[in-house]
């Protein structure tokens, strides 16, 4: 269980609307506000793309916007820094390939 | 390109630059507050626990709140904020270029510029630092203290000093198990407090040790620790593995400088305070008469000493421009001086307040 | 880290996969600032434009010339300072000024 449903200083998880996201075809859900890089943790996913020369994978790094280590292919658009950009209804995520194309 | 003109512009809306815009206002100049990011409060709003410091300093406020205080005496002073915006550059140390939404350029004619653009975490290197699951000790506190998630459940830390304790405990409050903190020096770098509290938790610690070699092929797997002598190379033979599918990196902060010195502000090397930062005056001014520099990004200490310094950088700067009458200035120029030195006492605030010292008093030789 | 020979294989940049090794290679061969590595090995061109890897690359230059860090640390930086897309440098904002 990645959520952190109970915390002793920030408490309950508050409720939140339930947003659908589709990642590598498979719909998983996911809550309004939050990043696309915690949705995907949050469901179990790690690895957010594959680098260029070695084919390796890449996950979060800095985690907040600065090293571009977490960029996927959101909505057909390439290099997208997935922890600092929200999800949206609807909202297709793809593990880049390298640097990625654009659809 | 477009232009409009501003009396102060602020860049960067964390503690120091928060501070910075709030105290200028109140002081009557016209602010405009510059932020790269989606949300203002720079790091703030992921430290969950109580800050250190007198009762002037919020001493017992988390994080978190002080920076929804922040955010509500902003917003009640009506600062212009524009989020979203980069500043990429200062020309003629009054212009700055704006990219706003990633799209626009636009050009703020200021006065005055304060450059709060805080510090960068550093990384360190050893094979399989590269792979899903290795991340900066600031990731995990992001994940885990805004986003409310665990980024895993068997964490290994390395550097014990306040930011490694103090996400090492967080993590642990968020119900993760914190395997071990390394410290490649034979002693420990945090807080007596903090380091007191993970102990308790039952985390072992193991100083003179570092990482040798993160293993696993899609993620990490394991860990791989070694032993290091007195001359901080790796002993033979001394390896051993820990399980873990996290390892947060927690070997410090370097001033993000690039706007400051790209600027043309003298740097000078603080080696305590992160390495090369703009110089400054007691008044946070920079060696450029219009720009001013306050919190992480000429020096690295805490966000308490980042608000001050952001107070200070505010006051001076709308000074400058003839608001406060010199009696209403140096009582409150005094007052700050005094709580930003308080901040810098004792066991660890003395090193730091050394190094502010060395930097003020070369002020006049590095200009 | 202590022996920077063992872990040639290693990457310094993350964004353009330059290893240690050619890194050492590069400042072997003479290229010792941080502009000049990256110019010899595209370390600190990629999408994050160095913010992850100069002050490593800077530290790994100062211990293997010997010359103090904060003497290879850079001290100027060009602009954007960010990276920019040609059409956000060109393009303007709309007449009606909007904040936010």
């Amino acid at each position: 269980m990645n959520r952190i449903v109970d915390h002793p200083i920030l408490g309950p998880l508050a409720d939140a609307e339930v947003v659908h996201i589709i990642v590598d075809g498979v719909a998983l859900t996911a809550r309004k506000g939050e990043m696309i890089a915690a949705a995907l943790i949050a469901n179990g996913k790690n690895t957010f793309r594959r680098t260029v020369k070695r084919d390796e994978p890449r996950g979060i790094y800095c985690g907040i916007g600065r090293c571009t280590d977490c960029v996927m292919t959101v909505n057909g658009i390439p290099n997208v820094r997935t922890c600092v950009t929200e999800v949206a209804e609807g909202m297709v995520i793809e593990t880049q390939l390298g640097s990625g194309e654009w659809q | 390109m477009k232009r409009v003109q501003r009396e102060i512009v602020v860049i960067g809306s964390g503690p120091a630059g928060l501070c910075a815009a709030i105290e200028a206002a109140q002081a009557g100049a016209g602010v405009l507050l510059l932020d790269e990011n989606a949300k203002p409060g720079g790091q703030l709003f992921k430290q969950i626990h109580k800050f250190f410091g007198s009762a002037d300093h919020r001493a017992g406020v988390r994080g978190l709140d002080i920076g929804v205080q922040l955010l509500k005496q902003a917003e009640d002073l009506n600062i212009e904020v524009w989020l979203n915006s980069e500043a990429c550059g200062i020309f003629d140390q009054n212009s700055v270029w704006v990219v706003r939404d990633k799209q626009h350029s636009i050009t703020v004619e200021a006065q005055r510029i304060i450059i709060a653009t805080g510090a960068v975490e550093n990384s360190i290197n050893f094979p399989g630092w590269t792979l899903p699951g290795v991340m900066g000790a600031g990731a995990a506190q992001t994940m885990i203290n805004v986003n409310r998630v665990l980024p895993g459940h068997r964490v290994l830390m390395v550097g014990s000093g306040n930011v490694g304790v103090i996400v090492s405990y967080q993590l642990l409050q968020a119900g993760a198990q914190v395997v071990a903190i390394v410290e490649a020096a034979p002693t420990l770098g945090g807080y007596g407090v903090h380091t007191a509290k993970v102990r308790r938790a039952g985390v072992p610690f193991y100083a003179s040790h570092t990482v040798k070699e993160a293993r696993g092929t899609d993620h990490v797997k394991s860990a791989v620790l070694v032993n290091l002598d007195s001359n901080w190379q790796p002993i033979d033979g001394s390896e051993f593995e820990v399980e873990v599918d996290t390892i947060c990196i927690a070997t410090g902060l370097t001033p993000a400088v690039e706007l400051a010195f790209g600027s043309g502000c003298t740097p000078v090397n603080s080696p305590a305070l992160g390495g090369l930062v703009p110089v400054h005056d007691a008044g946070m001014k920079s060696s450029n008469e219009s720009i001013y520099v306050a919190g992480d990004v000429c020096g690295v200490e805490e966000a308490s000493t980042a608000m001050e310094e952001g107070r200070i950088a505010g006051l001076c700067a709308a000074h400058s421009l003839s608001y406060l009458d010199e009696a209403a200035f140096s009582r409150r120029f005094e007052q700050l001086q005094h709580n930003v030195n308080a901040l810098r006492s004792g066991m660890f605030g003395q090193r730091r307040r050394e190094a502010k010292e060395s930097i003020v008093s070369s002020y006049g030789v590095h200009r | 880290m202590s022996d920077e020979t063992e872990n040639r294989d290693m990457l310094i940049c993350r964004c353009e996969e330059v290893t240690l090794g050619e890194i050492l290679d590069a400042i072997d061969d003479g290229f010792v600032t941080v502009k000049d590595v990256k110019r010899a090995t595209r370390a600190g061109m990629g999408l994050c434009q160095g913010r992850s890897c100069s002050r490593t690359i800077a530290r790994i230059i100062s211990q293997r010339t010997g010359k103090p860090l904060d003497e290879v640390l850079p001290k100027s930086y060009r602009y954007p300072v960010r990276p920019e897309k040609m059409s956000a440098a060109l393009s303007e904002e709309s007449e009606d000024e909007s904040d936010s």
